[in-house]
């Protein structure tokens, strides 16, 4: 969805409020275009209008499922029934879902006023609104393996406006149940979604300390005095709020510290305090020091190897806010309350997060983070690089690309930017689909050294046509950069390269504004450059692996001189 | 209702409808602007909209439900919905609870 996004909606009631939220605010400039009124289903059987596309399909339970407008109008309705009307539309769904980029499905919702059978409404067999949580379950369960379907929680945003996300006025006047507040919700969690798909999701939260983690100066009143915890209100809501920055480390997103303060004390606070939930470990970095914070934002995004554009700065003083916004656009700087009980909330209704997987490498992305640390420390002790390096005990493991690592994959695959040969930006469907082609081949290298599992953080795409080989793909997380983990999939690429019969293994590099170290290494990588951007290595001659790194190589590939 | 207020009222539903229209057609917040007529920039859904994001506020405001929306809302360029000047005017002449 590089470029100008295009968004498709069915529906069966008037959307185009909600279009035009989407082409003229959340994502300016999307070319929308919506379904002609008439059945959902038909519409879904009649396709995207292109593979470029993302899709919105919202309808109305009682419009889909025949079984839920009896249940609606008190009529005996048979809830398993319903349940195989649900699965019949997921199927449509999903079949839709092939022919389009990626299909957004708001789940189903009743308006507030509907009280169904009142006390009896969740009761099983009976409830109306029982049954309709059981229908949506079945939607989000059926299309739970269609991986460019995302079932959208639209209860949580009508809840957020209560009675006045439905309007019947409107209902009747225009035939949309919502109201216009209700779609910018809506277009809010779209556009996230969006950008999460295209890797645009930010990956890193720069926090204050002094009433940001904690209330008080930990500077004027030591850790002891600080407000955190205990039975104190104020304390609490710190508390949890550090709860829920932990539980976004879960999610895969960095916090880090940058705050004036001094070094000595603020860590104080952070290793000692009883009450704090966050620890040293769970910081990617920290610049903690009394220097200009958007100079110190700058130095820790270099130092953990992120772009501007990837991180969150909060901070409770509106002049730190208002200087790092304009000294580094790039970086979202939002609006921050006053009162720490909203803290929670604040956090909470960002969007930016909002990525389309979790993946295990998500999910210990911090303890990645703090064996790197560790790395950088030895380094530090070493006397040299190669003691440095032999010391690491790297292994780098080769799969073939699955469905288990598709996820992963695509994850690098869009939200890699700098050691991305070409920054293709594919969907896990586009991904498995171009790899299936019968002269292609993707592998993915899984990193680890005695710090630690980095994960899934390589990937090499190749296309063989007869003697030569395109390295369409070179693709290496920047958490494993420097640890001659590329020139051991250009090992990797070689060695294929030359199992599939080819003489030349050649890679053309797509120059971006970002990508110029991956360029940079190729030129220096013994590839022959035949321009800026082409580089060809003649596969009778082997590419050596680097001596500290062991090679485990779980796909296919021929042995060779492994 | 002083006409200030009902001002106010008027541009607070400007505000909640124009994310809806491009930037360039975006009603400014000046009481010459046209909400209906061949000059405005609201078709007839963003009309429908407009007026009941100001229903909702005037309602709150005199502490009653407000009915604007009708038949004439869209056709009539003469009448009290015709800019933001005309609709302040009508609003100031609505009972308070």
């Amino acid at each position: 969805m590089k470029g100008r996004h295009q968004i498709y909606f069915i529906a069966d009631f008037n959307v185009e409020t909600l279009a035009r939220l989407i082409a003229n605010t959340a994502l300016p400039g999307a070319e929308t275009r919506t379904s002609p009124f008439g059945p959902v289903v038909g519409a879904l059987a009649a396709g995207a209008p292109g593979p470029e596309w993302a899709a919105v399909v919202w309808a109305r339970p009682e419009a889909i499922v025949e079984s839920f407008a009896r249940a609606l109008a008190y009529d005996q309705a048979d809830p398993q029934q319903a349940l195989e009307e649900t699965r019949a539309y997921a199927a449509a769904i999903a079949t839709f879902a092939r022919g389009a980029r990626a299909t957004f499905v708001p789940t189903w919702t009743l308006p507030p006023w509907h009280r169904g059978y009142g006390p009896l409404d969740f009761r099983p067999g009976v409830g109306i609104a029982h049954l309709l949580a059981r229908m949506n379950v079945a939607l989000a369960d059926d299309l739970r393996d269609v991986s460019n379907v995302f079932v959208l929680d639209a209860a949580r945003w009508l809840t957020t406006l209560g009675p006045r996300a439905w309007s019947d006025k409107l209902w009747y006047a225009a035939k949309s149940p919502f109201t216009a507040a209700a779609f910018e919700q809506a277009a809010l969690d779209i556009a996230a979604a969006v950008a999460g798909l295209e890797g645009a999701a930010r990956r890193i939260l720069i926090l204050d300390l002094d009433d940001v983690l904690w209330g008080g100066i930990v500077g004027e009143s030591g850790w002891e005095g600080l407000k955190l915890g205990g039975h104190d209100h104020i304390g609490e809501a710190f508390v949890d709020f550090q709860r829920a920055l932990k539980g976004l480390t879960r999610r895969g997103i960095q916090l880090a510290i940058v705050s004036k303060n001094d070094e000595s004390t603020a860590l104080e606070a952070i290793d000692r305090h009883p009450e704090m939930q966050l620890r040293r470990e769970d910081f990617a970095g920290w610049r903690i020091n009394w220097k200009d914070k958007a100079e110190n934002v700058l130095e820790l995004l270099a130092n953990v190897a992120l772009g501007a554009e990837s991180a969150v700065f909060v901070d409770n003083s509106a002049v730190e806010r208002g200087r790092v916004a304009s000294a580094i656009p790039e970086v979202l700087v939002p609006d921050w309350p006053e009162d720490p009980a909203k803290y929670r909330e604040a956090l909470g209704s960002l969007h930016c997060f909002d990525v389309p997987t979790v993946t295990p490498e998500d999910r210990s992305r911090t303890a990645m983070y703090a064996a790197e640390r560790g790395r950088k420390d030895q380094l530090s002790a070493a006397g040299s690089l190669t003691e440095w390096l032999e010391s690491l005990d790297v292994s780098v493991t080769v799969e073939p690309l699955s469905d288990a690592n598709l996820d992963r994959a695509a994850q690098l695959f869009n939200k890699t930017n700098q050691m991305n040969l070409t920054t293709r930006r594919l969907s896990s469907s586009e991904l498995a689909q171009w790899a299936r082609a019968g002269s292609r081949e993707l592998l993915t290298f899984r990193v680890a050294d005695r710090f630690g599992d980095s994960g899934l953080t390589g990937i090499v795409g190749l296309d063989y046509n007869g003697a030569q080989a395109q390295l369409v793909d070179f693709i290496l997380s920047c958490r494993v950069l420097g640890r001659q983990v590329e020139e051991t999939l250009l090992h990797v690429a070689v060695l294929r390269a030359r199992g599939h019969g080819a003489l030349e293994l050649v890679a053309d590099g797509q120059p971006t504004p970002r990508n110029a170290p991956c360029l940079e290494f190729f030129r220096r990588s013994g590839f022959h450059a035949v321009t800026d951007s082409r580089f060809v290595w003649n596969v009778a001659d082997p590419y050596e692996r680097p001596r500290w790194v062991t090679l485990r190589d779980q796909s296919d590939v021929a042995a060779g001189d492994r | 209702m002083r006409y200030e207020q009902a001002l106010q009222l008027v541009y607070d539903a400007i505000d909640a409808v124009n994310p809806q229209l491009p930037q360039a057609r975006r009603l400014a917040k000046s009481p010459a602007t046209i909400i209906v007529g061949p000059s405005g920039s609201l078709d007839s859904l963003g009309i429908v909209n407009f007026l009941i994001a100001l229903e909702e506020r005037t309602g709150d405001a005199l502490g009653t439900p407000v009915q604007l929306l009708d038949d004439t809302a869209f056709i009539d360029a003469s009448g009290p919905f015709r800019s933001v000047d005309s609709l302040a005017h009508h609003l100031v002449t609505l009972p308070r609870v």
